[in-house]
């Protein structure tokens, strides 16, 4: 167990190393892309381009660059902005970071909650008409595009219907922090946490009906019925309890992708100026300290959940072992 | 300048706006016009509310940015030796002593300047300002490094040519000579234009002391505010400065609010809901198309501001490319374009005005002029001429060949590029768009080396002159072959009409009346080499809450924030 | 999303209501076939996507014979016939000030049946172009990004060991790779060298449909390469291949005679859900502006020109939206009849 945790912390490092190097060429790559053009301003000279260049060592030979990059990134914890020098990075992540996470973990909450729900409610009624409206309804749910269905949920609330008694209560887009004002950070995210958990409940309930009947046959399901248990312990303690090994495999995932900034189509839609906000305005800029560092702390978190489910996996059945 | 909200994606939209005093703008406009240069007009006190969507972009520090939104702060912070008078309308373009007593008389043909400094003023630190600050400001713009103008602008200073050299050992000591109260400016050649340069932020005068690096926020100034916060994801807080007296109610009259904030991050559709709840007194950005139709209406109308820019949007012909190479092909775009349909794209009739020429209106040198149109003679665009458009494209024999046209990413001005590809088909050409993000755009067509033929760009005046249009954009020494920075997107350069620009420029030191004639002239003779598509004029936008007073719009920094009262 | 999760398996077994006789002595394929056309919710599904496409496909006839626009060029100052008066398709804004201009709302007739877009386009004429784009990418990306995964999982799973891990790593960077930084790079990339790109004889350029095609294809080799690699390891264990390897048989034909058929029917079952999945994908990137370009049109693009008229007029953004669900949701459902019909296991349920 601790030389497969020892192999995925590598594994990690190298993978966040090849991302890093990767965004680093790429960028460099973009004809065009002259850093010095950008810190420059808006009409300088050649001679004050060549100036910026030697200052900001964008002169330097690519790995070294690389390597000053890292060094200001992760040691001395200074870069700033190509776009606004005022900017420092790391600051700028630490702040947007809390926006992600109360968007995340609250939509989070809604899609278990949810999924559980609505798959139970699907397996309980299975053979009636209740299990293929809800069936097809978790289908619309995936099939929709989260930023449309935002885009949807806007001209509803803010617009059309937003003197009425339905949405007459919905603040203005954007955020506020939870320190500042509980009850207005709940509101302003009520909205994004429905909209971006709709395609993960239509989703977890599908995989969690999907997995309960298949358990449904196996031979302990079984052993229990025929013991006599309640059909509802059976299904809460027996059925619903192994297919969560599933869903929360799936569950850390997700939730890895969300927090490392691919909520960022709902949080461009709402406005809300978290991590992939960040991300999405500095690659709109080119700004590359702010794309490099954005695309590190998403990599971070999406190596590290994948990491964490496999050894939870490997923890539950020692045969396996990902490559 | 190029447009100050470049990269600021939200914005987009459509300029501006309102003739001051014109369209149904509202009486408060009106009556804040005549409170005009009133120095302790209005009520004093209160917090005024500001959104913006981002920080300015670039470096905080007042000798390095280069962007309206930062300026128009720095403004009620920091004194030049000379000012833009703060008052709205023409007056607005005038230019006042501001730190110093009078405006001098230059000498030596028009080589030497000599200010005197006036007495007792202070920074916000209790410094005294003195002859010592104003020579060691002039260093530390080309200490620096990065100051986007010092080899442009201010390398006219004796030794300046030296500091851009070698920017670390910078010493002015014989372009700046100073004896006591006398600051004395010798120059290498004269410039007509010298107090435009002092009287903009880059030569705002800063404490001797100031590091000779980039500072995080602007330091110690003159005027009635300083700056207290800089923090670019939240917000910038500008309070009074507690050591200013006010000398001259025309160049630095004392501040209304006692606070000035600017807030960071909304979206634009959320900085219109903040100022339409007065949650916010003012948004920096325009307002986006989908919202314009609610500003117009009864209930907003008279807290809508609707000023005239002096600024010109355009589309660059490469003259060195095919087949914009050809004079005959540069005018048949000039004649088939029609400006209306590109005025509806800015936001129709009331946020833009269809221009040919150069030069803006209300601008020193402009003369209406349009050849480019059905019944041409009055100066003024009516209609395209598509039939003489294609006779000329026919003519010129560039038929069928591939053009592309290349935008930015913002919606407006993809849109209007992507009239241009259905236009330039209409006409023969095999027209494709190229949209890059607006960072990557400006560099990059302006660098020879890519062979841009047709691009978009845009100018907004940095001071009222006409060579700040004419000779940046369209003169000979604006080009800078393989270079990022080569304003002269054109590639534009003619012998004789370069002859005549810098005719215009020497007469300007001595009778600029007559070479302002002399630019109207130059401006005719660059449309009709068709260098361009000029497109319109813009207007720009100002929302207000309901609580703001004292509405005021100068030329040259727009909305005048120190000047509105929120009591 | 989450990777797929299921796992047919290679045995035939009894659908519901499925006689025994039904089945015997028929091959896999058949049965499923059989089972597909039985199941009504697919078929339905099957219809309804094929419907699209053939709506999709007659989006030239619509523009040129029925809305007479032309759906790429704009129509700023052009006009319009509704209730017999000729009115402006991009009028001026109204109010005191007139501030502004707002394209013409939906007719619901042959012209501008659900109005114009801000360059004064019809915005029917482009959803359906943009459906003929989004699934032309949709499709191909799928079937490529399949076939890559395929033979990449086949490799693995087949030699296993280095190559194994090699490739694992390779899909775990790419997996952590975030997409939109790659489409935006390459995107930049392309508009900005003249030429575009060439891969020795494919040469690709900025507007090309190939570009979101490839990048899209590219970023979900690892959701399909891991079901079936662990697939193939598994296959690679059973004796009859063990067999046919100590008869001496060729590792070429050992991956594609032996183990592929066995681990084709994992790729078919995904490949609904692959195009529903890369459908949205390619939706999010046009809507982000680096998908594909102007003035081509997609569901994506349309929708992103739709925003900026979204509380005047909602139904630029709403229209692709709705042929979007109804696209995803048809090969959804589609996807779920496609393995039931080659997985029936989790249909059988003895009930005691």
């Amino acid at each position: 167990m601790f030389a497969f945790i020892v192999r995925r912390i590598i594994g990690l490092v190298v993978v966040l190393f090849a991302v890093s190097v990767m965004t680093f060429l790429i960028f460099f790559a973009i004809p065009g892309i002259h850093p010095e053009r950008q810190l420059a301003g808006r009409n300088p000279t050649p001679e004050t381009i060549a100036a910026v260049k030697h200052e900001f060592g964008l002169d330097r030979p690519l790995p070294v660059r690389y390597a000053l990059m890292m060094k200001r990134l992760f040691i001395s914890r200074d870069l700033v902005s190509y776009g606004n020098q005022a900017l420092k990075v790391v600051p700028a992540i630490w702040e947007a970071a809390p926006v992600t996470f109360s968007l995340v973990l609250g939509a989070a909450f809604l899609w278990v909650v949810g999924a559980i729900v609505i798959g139970l409610v699907m397996v309980t009624f299975k053979g009636t008409f209740v299990d293929p409206i809800l069936m097809i309804l978790a289908l619309i749910g995936i099939s929709m595009p989260v930023f449309w269905l935002g885009e949807v949920v806007n001209l509803l609330s803010q617009d059309r219907l937003h003197d009425t008694f339905l949405f007459s209560w919905v603040p203005p887009l954007g955020y506020v922090p939870l320190t500042q004002d509980p009850w207005q950070w709940f509101l302003h995210l009520v909205l994004p946490w429905i909209t971006l958990s709709v395609l993960y409940i239509g989703f977890y309930a599908r995989v969690l009906r999907a997995n309960m009947l298949e358990i449904e046959s196996e031979d302990y399901v079984r052993t229990a019925r025929a013991k006599g248990l309640s059909p509802r312990r059976v299904l809460v303690r027996h059925m619903l309890r192994t297919s969560m090994i599933t869903f929360v495999s799936l569950f850390g995932l997700d939730f890895g992708v969300l927090v490392g900034g691919g909520a960022l189509l709902t949080e461009v839609v709402f406005g809300l100026p978290g991590v992939g906000m960040l991300t999405y305005n500095s690659l709109r800029s080119l700004d590359l300290p702010v794309i490099m560092a954005t695309v590190l702390y998403g990599a971070f978190f999406i190596t590290i959940m994948s990491a964490v489910v496999d050894i939870i996996y490997a923890r539950l059945d020692p045969r396996i072992r990902p490559a | 300048m190029k447009r100050w909200f470049v990269g600021s994606a939200s914005v987009l939209i459509a300029l501006a706006f309102v003739a001051a005093g014109c369209g149904g703008s509202s009486k408060k406009s009106s009556s804040g016009t005549t409170t005009g240069s009133s120095s302790g007009g209005g009520a004093k006190g209160g917090t005024l509310v500001t959104v913006a969507n981002a920080a300015p972009s670039g470096s905080p520090d007042p000798q390095v940015n280069y962007t309206l939104q930062e300026w128009q702060l720095l403004i009620i912070t920091h004194d030049g030796l000379v000012g833009f008078k703060r008052t709205s309308g023409k007056e607005g373009t005038k230019i006042v002593p501001d730190l110093v007593t009078s405006i001098p008389k230059p000498t030596n043909g028009g080589k030497t300047w000599t200010f005197t400094l006036r007495k007792g003023i202070k920074f916000s630190n209790g410094q005294t300002l003195t002859g010592k600050d104003v020579k060691a400001t002039f260093e530390r713009l080309f200490k620096i490094g990065n100051s986007p103008n010092a080899g442009t602008w201010y390398n006219v200073i004796q030794g300046g040519d030296a500091c851009v050299k070698t920017p670390k050992t910078c010493d002015l000591s014989k372009g700046i000579v100073v004896n006591g109260d006398q600051v004395t400016f010798h120059l290498t050649t004269a410039d007509p234009e010298f107090l435009d340069k002092l009287a903009v932020p880059f030569a705002f005068i800063l404490p001797a002391s100031t590091q000779t690096t980039n500072v995080n926020i602007p330091p110690p100034g003159t005027g009635p505010y300083k700056w207290v916060q800089y923090a670019p994801s939240k917000q910038i807080k500008l309070v009074r400065n507690p050591f200013f007296k006010q000398w001259s109610a025309d160049a630095q009259p004392n501040g209304n609010p006692d606070v000035i904030t600017q807030k960071f991050g909304l979206s634009v559709e959320a900085e219109v809901t903040a100022v339409q709840n007065n949650q916010a007194d003012w948004m920096f950005d325009q307002p986006p198309a989908d919202r314009l139709g609610e500003l117009s209406s009864q209930k907003y109308a008279s807290r809508v501001h609707v000023n005239p820019l002096t600024a010109t949007y355009y589309f660059a012909l490469n003259n060195n490319v095919p087949p914009f190479n050809n004079l005959k092909a540069r005018q048949a775009v000039n004649f088939a374009t029609d400006r209306n349909a590109l005025v509806k794209i800015a936001g129709g009739p009331k946020l833009a005005v269809p221009t040919c020429q150069v030069l803006p209106p209300n601008f020193p040198g402009y003369e209406p002029y349009c050849p480019y149109t059905k019944n041409p003679g009055s100066g003024k665009w009516t209609a395209p001429d598509m039939q003489k458009a294609q006779q000329l494209v026919n003519a010129s024999g560039t038929k069928g060949m591939a053009v592309k046209v290349n935008t930015d990413t913002t919606d407006t001005d993809k849109a209007l590029g992507l009239y241009f590809v259905g236009l330039l088909r209409k006409l023969g050409y095999n027209a494709s768009l190229q949209a890059l993000s607006s960072d990557i755009q400006y560099p990059y067509i302006q660098n020879s080396k890519n062979k841009v033929q047709f691009a978009f760009s845009d100018w907004y005046q940095d001071y009222p002159a006409a060579s700040d249009f004419l000779v940046i954009l369209l003169g000979c020494d604006s080009i800078h072959p393989n270079s990022n920075s080569s304003p002269n997107i054109a590639q534009f350069c003619v012998k004789s009409i370069q002859k005549k620009m810098d005719q215009a420029g020497q007469l300007g030191i001595t009778n600029p009346t007559s070479a302002n004639k002399l630019w109207a002239q130059v401006d005719k003779e660059v449309t009709d080499q068709a260098p361009w598509v000029s497109m319109y004029n813009p207007k720009y936008i100002d929302f207000l809450s309901s609580r703001v007073s004292g509405y005021q719009f100068s030329p040259q920094w727009y909305f005048l924030l120190g000047q509105a009262s929120v009591k | 999303m989450a990777e797929f999760a299921f796992e047919p398996e290679p045995e035939v077994r009894l659908a519901p209501g499925e006689s025994v006789k039904e089945i015997a002595g028929r091959s896999p394929w058949r049965i499923a076939g059989r089972r597909l056309v039985r199941n009504k919710l697919a078929m339905g599904a099957l219809v309804l996507f094929l419907l699209i496409v053939v709506v999709s496909l007659l989006a030239p006839v619509y523009a040129h014979h029925v809305a007479h626009t032309d759906p790429f060029n704009s129509n700023l100052t052009g006009t319009t016939t509704v209730n017999g008066k000729q009115v402006e398709v991009i009028q001026q804004g109204g109010g005191v000030l007139g501030l502004g201009e707002i394209p013409i709302g939906p007719t619901w007739h042959s012209n501008y049946f659900v109005g114009a877009d801000n360059q004064g386009r019809d915005v029917m004429a482009r959803v359906l172009y943009g459906g003929r784009a989004s699934l032309q990418i949709g499709v191909a990306s799928a079937l490529i990004c399949s076939f890559i995964a395929a033979v990449l999982a086949l490799l693995a799973g087949f030699f296993r060991r280095g190559t194994d891990a090699v490739l694992s790593r390779a899909m775990d960077l790419i997996w952590a790779f975030p997409v939109y930084l790659l489409a935006i790079s390459l995107a930049t990339v392309l508009l900005t060298k003249s030429t575009g790109l060439q891969w020795g004889p494919i040469q690709v350029s900025a507007s090309s449909l190939w570009l979101p095609t490839m990048i899209i294809a590219v970023v979900y080799v690892p959701y399909v390469y891991r079901p079936v690699r662990g697939q193939v390891l598994s296959v690679r264990e059973k004796e009859y291949v063990e067999a046919a390897i100590s008869q001496g048989a060729s590792n070429f034909r050992l991956m594609f005679s032996e183990i592929m058929p066995n681990v084709l029917s994992t790729i078919i079952v995904l490949l609904p859900l692959m195009i529903a999945t890369t459908v949205l994908t390619e939706a999010a990137l046009s809507f982000l502006g680096i998908g594909v370009q102007p003035p081509q049109a997609s569901w994506g693009t349309v929708i992103d020109d739709g925003q900026s008229l979204l509380y005047t007029r909602p139904w630029v953004a709403i229209v692709p939206g709705i042929m979007i669900v109804l696209t995803v949701l048809s090969l959804n459902v589609l996807g779920d009849g496609v393995r039931d019909a080659l997985d029936p296991r989790a249909k059988v349920r003895v009930r005691e």
